[in-house]
């Protein structure tokens, strides 16, 4: 909402300036987010006359003009501007006078000075609309009214000195979208007079009448309407009223549209006119729309209606949409004569959401949809007929007003007390009475309680928790004291075995990652290459095609995060994201925490790529491999699980390094080398190595249990296997650990050999792995042949299931 | 006597210039061996008149303790000398950077994230997480806002290719207000039927989506959200608590918060909160940072709860503007561009 500090002023005026009534209605709810000077500073300015004018002697495009400026001489003025015309008044700046800063310039006024143009002495300056600040025209001086004086200030002519105000308003606050209601607040809120607006009943001076009929109450509650004959619609509008209009942001059109406009913006009323005269059948119908039917609208744009969509209707078919946008057919015209003036009361619900679903906003339905007040619509057009009789003439028909159906105004009560509670101070009844009456609220002491019935402008007054807000507004919030409240020192508990996502941030953060913040939503091509999920759940109105799709992995970001920092030669990138991936899964249901049919796990993902360590004076550069990774994430599970890896592919990985992970047999995540095709399409050097698992897996470490430490000697023993070398290492290791006996404490994988060459005790396809196994009794020392025993069953058990033999 | 001082003093003179453990040895042998001279002292001892012997005796031995100590103290030196000389040859070189010293850290608005939480946690708040694919119900419907109203064109929502169980868009929520309602339900479905309930203490902290990009909006960005619902959390109890999480996040007892009257469908009476420090660069700047207000009746019946019994408070922050005020960071598309050079200031 957008208008003049003058305007307001008409309506309201107290005491404070400009800046004391912006704070004033800021902290009461309605923020001024702009103040801004109606013009920019300049002096020295007044009105000039030009007498006479003669090309320049040494210029072809200028001119020299004789200017009175109400000095006893005429000035001698050199001028460029093509509209100079004899008899026409001019902004004139006189010597020593100010101009606003060129936008181009250093940001300081222009001062005008004697100066001799191409040989000519000139005694000043005639300005453009533009010199002045004014606007960006610039095709010419700017024309004065033809009845202003010479050498009156043109600030006070053009009434300059004022401030535009543009408040925010909240979507609640209907009343205050028009001057009359901020003046309403202002007057509240200052103690100052409230001037109620002139609306004066203009008589008929002609009997003539367009019949309406209303076929859809829970559309329009109240339609009223008046014909007015003769209007000259060319006339043009009042200065006063286009500096209105223009200060609160409104493009002067025409002075029927300018009329209409202004009462909107003045009153809150919108109304529309119709071209009586093109208005077929000579009869308006008011109804719900049906499919089918079409409108052109005035803003040119054609829309398909149904009968969710208020419509004014002819004979002829649909001409508007009700509350939201007149149509193209029946608009005025500089040809109009006859006009119908129309203002109604259209139910909020059903103009809400309509404009939007044809993709532009209009002021009308941005009132209507939020509420306008319905007691007035006949003393509105009672006001706009005056206007239109002053400006454009005419011959005004009797008013013809029809209720059908009208917001019931029921009593609001609130409780003293319940206002003190929700408040949290010891308001007194009166304070609260006082408060609600300064809005022009009727009040009713109801001894305990007050009443209110809302008066038909506020559509925001249902429950007594408006009402505690009305007060609370008016009290200030400022003068509601900050007090921390006195609470039950109730302990929070946090189970023990729970490891939170920040827990896992800190464990990869000390490994030596950074943490990242990835976008949800990613490239649908991300989701085919690195996901192979041709479906994922896709945005309907996504703000980028390659920010179209919800992921269900969190690899994609992490590859592009590599691919930005490399750009950026960053030589050794590891960073890590903990983000929701979001998963079709018609098994999941609606619940405390979920929605049905996404499953959306929190995971936790890394990217490791470059040397394995920082440069290091006695460390021998290595590059990160998959088992740097493999190690991070078990130091990631340590505590909560044992994780078990088991090669399988997936298509964001090369298919002979990655792994499946699993917690207890249940898949949470993969790990892997990046497939060399990725490799190649996101342009990178060499292979990352990245993983990612889902966090619930990780979020419960079991209550450590204690078990006393044996006092007895641990033995040691080695077992040197030779097995094929494709059987993988871990299932031997679990076979192993599967076979072992409670007095097994550790059994610990040491050392693995492939021949790189053949001749040794090994054959090509064959491997070596050396496990060490600890064993500790925990009553008695073990004796040599007891531990000789326990290995021969662990050999025995791997030869068995793996065809492995001893190494000799 | 003077002949026995004087053979401690040779003893000790000759001990003192000797530095290797052998010779040191052989000179002991000199005093104190088969033909050593205190030896020969001791042998003489017996031509002696028996009177006179037994001073002269103690004399002797004297001289001998004497010259053993001087022994063993020549002995230590040495011992020490070879020790120190073994150390230092074994000395590093101290500076040196220690080995593999790197750390990464925390996203800047997850370390926010984090403090916010730690600050809450002190007054007994607890932590909830919620779906960010959300539905209608509880992205605006269970918060007061019907569909079609006014108040759900003030957020640009982002709707996805799925619907909810009531056949309804499913949309990316837009702020983490839903979680209010599924906490507080949780919360109350827990205690109903017995005859108190302890009071609902929760923040909410998540990302959350609105279809909005430029140099001060991000369309993912991240809220709080605090709750607070007992039988008496008041507008006053609001003022104070969020002044004082200001104060604490920022570790500004100076900081002062203003509390504007605003809208949001689920609360009322609702309030803009601004901050201003007192000094530093942004001195005196009203600064937005939060939406808040009494929880509307209508959204604690959504709770299961009632009105009447039950009310309080609820707000909502950006934590990338916390983190941005905190840290002086100017931009907030860094937040979301995973440059390491950014991200690293942070550890």
């Amino acid at each position: 909402m957008k208008f003049s500090e003058r305007w307001l002023r008409a309506f309201v005026n107290p005491q404070e300036n400009a800046e004391q009534l912006a704070h004033a209605l800021t902290m009461a709810g309605l923020e001024v987010e702009e103040m801004h000077a109606a013009a920019p500073p300049f002096s020295g300015i007044v009105v000039g006359e030009i007498r006479a004018f003669e090309r320049h002697p040494n210029a072809d495009r200028l001119n020299v003009c004789q200017v009175d400026a109400g000095q006893p001489q005429l000035l001698n003025i050199v001028c460029g501007a093509p509209n100079v015309a004899i008899g026409m008044k001019v902004p004139c700046a006189m010597i020593g006078a100010c101009l606003p800063p060129s936008a181009d310039g250093d940001g300081k006024p222009f001062e005008i000075k004697r100066a001799k143009m191409r040989g000519v002495e000139s005694e000043g300056m005639l300005c453009s609309a533009r010199e002045l600040g004014l606007s960006d025209d610039h095709t010419g001086l700017l024309p004065l009214p033809p009845a202003a004086t010479p050498g009156t200030d043109v600030r006070a002519l053009l009434d300059l000195d004022d401030t535009v105000f543009t408040v925010k308003l909240t979507p609640n606050r209907a009343d205050a979208l028009s001057v009359l209601g901020i003046a309403r607040e202002v007057a509240a809120l200052t103690g100052a007079s409230l001037c109620e607006p002139d609306c004066t009943p203009v008589a008929a001076s002609v009997p003539d009448r367009l019949p309406v009929t209303v076929h859809a109450a829970d559309l329009c509650g109240r339609f009223s309407g008046r014909l007015v004959k003769g209007v000259n619609a060319r006339a043009a509008t009042p200065q006063w009223m286009k500096d209105r209009l223009e200060r609160a942001g409104q493009r002067p059109i025409s002075a029927l549209v300018d009329i209409s406009n202004y009462i909107m913006l003045e009153l809150g009323r919108p109304s529309h006119i119709f071209d009586a005269d093109k208005i077929a059948g000579g009869h308006l119908h008011v109804r719900w729309g049906s499919a089918g039917e079409e409108v052109k609208l005035l803003n040119g744009q054609t829309v398909a209606v149904d009968d969710s969509v208020g419509v004014i209707a002819d004979a002829h078919g649909v001409e508007a949409l009700a509350g939201i946008m007149g149509g193209d057919a029946t608009a005025v015209t500089l040809d109009t004569t006859s006009i119908f003036i129309e203002a109604a009361f259209w139910w909020p619900a059903s103009i809400q959401g309509r404009a939007r679903r044809f993709n532009f906003t209009t002021e009308a339905g941005h009132r209507f949809e939020r509420g306008v007040d319905f007691a007035t619509t006949v003393a509105h057009i009672e006001r706009i007929t005056a206007l239109v009789l002053d400006i454009c003439g005419g011959q005004a028909g009797p008013i013809d007003d029809q209720t059908l159906a009208l917001p019931a105004r029921d009593p609001v009560r609130m409780r003293v007390e319940r206002c003190r509670k929700v408040i949290g101070i010891p308001l007194d009844k009166a304070a609260m009475q006082a408060a609600l009456e300064r809005l022009r609220l009727p009040v009713r002491d109801l001894g305990d309680r007050l009443e209110v019935t809302p008066p038909p402008f506020r559509f925001d007054l249902e429950i007594e928790e408006d009402l505690i807000e009305e007060v609370a507004r008016m009290v200030g919030f400022d003068n509601i004291p900050a007090l921390p409240p006195k609470a039950r020192a109730a302990m929070l508990v946090t189970p023990e075995t729970r490891r939170s996502l920040f827990d896992l941030r800190d464990i990869l953060a000390g490994r030596d990652y950074q943490e990242v913040v990835n976008y949800s939503f990613v490239d649908a091509q991300w989701e085919r290459d690195l996901a192979g999920n041709a479906a994922p759940v896709a945005l309907l109105n996504p703000i980028a095609s390659q920010m179209g799709v919800m992921r269900t992995s969190l690899f994609g970001g992490l590859v592009a995060n590599l691919a930005y920092n490399l750009n950026r030669k960053q030589p050794r990138v590891r960073v890590f994201e903990v983000g929701r991936v979001f998963r079709s899964d018609a098994r999941v249901a609606d619940g405390p925490l979920t929605v049905a049919g996404i499953d959306q796990p929190v995971m936790i993902g890394a990217i490791a790529f470059g040397p394995a360590h920082e440069e290091e004076w006695d460390v021998k550069a290595r590059a990160v491999d998959f088992f740097d990774l493999k190690g991070d994430l078990e130091a990631l599970a340590d505590g909560a699980h044992a994780l078990r890896f088991e090669a399988a592919a997936h298509p964001a990985l090369h298919p002979g390094r990655s792994a499946r992970v699993l917690a207890d047999d249940t898949p949470i995540g993969w790990l892997g080398e990046l497939h060399p095709k990725w490799v190649a399409g996101f342009d990178l050097p060499a292979a990352p190595v990245l993983f990612e698992v889902d966090t619930a897996a990780l979020a419960q470490a079991p209550l450590p249990a204690f078990v006393e430490p044996s006092k007895f000697p641990p033995v040691m023993r080695d077992i040197a296997l030779v097995v094929d070398a494709g059987t993988p290492a871990g299932q031997v290791l679990a076979t192993l650990k599967s076979t072992a006996d409670a007095r097994v404490s550790s059994i610990v994988l040491f050392d693995q050999y492939r021949p790189t060459k053949p001749g040794g005790d090994l054959g090509e396809t064959e491997k070596s792995l050396a496990f060490r196994v600890v064993m500790q009794d925990t009553q008695r020392t073990l004796t040599d042949a007891e531990a000789e025993s326990m290995k021969q069953d662990l050999v025995d058990a791997v030869v068995k299931s793996h065809r492995a033999r001893l190494r000799a | 006597m003077s002949d026995l001082d004087s053979i401690v003093g040779q003893a000790r003179e000759q001990f003192a210039a000797i530095g290797d453990a052998a010779q040191l040895e052989e000179a002991k042998a000199r005093f104190l061996g088969k033909s050593g001279q205190v030896t020969e002292l001791l042998k003489g001892l017996a031509k002696l008149p028996v009177e006179e012997r037994k001073a002269r005796g103690e004399a002797i031995n004297r001289v001998k303790n004497a010259i053993e100590a001087a022994l063993a103290d020549r002995r230590e030196a040495l011992a020490d000398a070879r020790m120190q000389q073994k150390l230092a040859a074994e000395a590093l070189d101290v500076t040196l950077p220690g080995r593999s010293a790197q750390r990464g850290g925390l996203h800047p608005v997850m370390r926010t994230q984090r403090r916010v939480e730690q600050i809450f946690r002190s007054i007994g708040f607890d932590i909830a997480e919620g779906p960010e694919i959300e539905t209608d119900w509880f992205n605006f419907t269970a918060l007061n806002s019907p569909e079609n109203h006014p108040a759900r064109s003030m957020q640009d929502t982002f709707y996805v290719d799925a619907r909810d169980s009531a056949g309804k868009q499913l949309l990316l929520r837009t702020h983490t207000s839903p979680m209010q309602v599924r906490y507080a339900s949780l919360h109350a479905a827990k205690h109903r039927g017995h005859e108190t309930m302890a009071p609902i203490k929760v923040i909410a902290p998540g990302r959350t989506y609105r279809v909005d990009s430029d140099a001060t909006h991000s369309p993912m960005f991240h809220q709080v959200e605090g709750l607070w619902i007992d039988e008496d959390i008041s507008f006053a109890d609001l003022k104070g608590v969020f002044l004082n999480f200001m104060r604490a996040f920022f570790e500004d007892d100076n900081i002062v918060a203003r509390f504007r009257p605003s809208y949001f469908p689920f609360t009322e009476p609702s309030a803009e909160i601004d901050i201003a420090f007192s000094s530093g660069p942004m001195k005196g700047r009203w600064l937005e940072v939060s939406g808040s207000g009494q929880v509307h009746p209508n959204v604690v019946r959504n709770f299961g709860l009632d009105p009447e019994r039950h009310i309080g408070f609820a707000f909502g922050s950006g934590l990338e503007r916390l983190t941005m005020l905190r840290y002086g960071i100017g931009d907030l598309r860094l937040f979301y561009e995973g440059d390491l050079r950014f991200l690293r200031q942070f550890n």
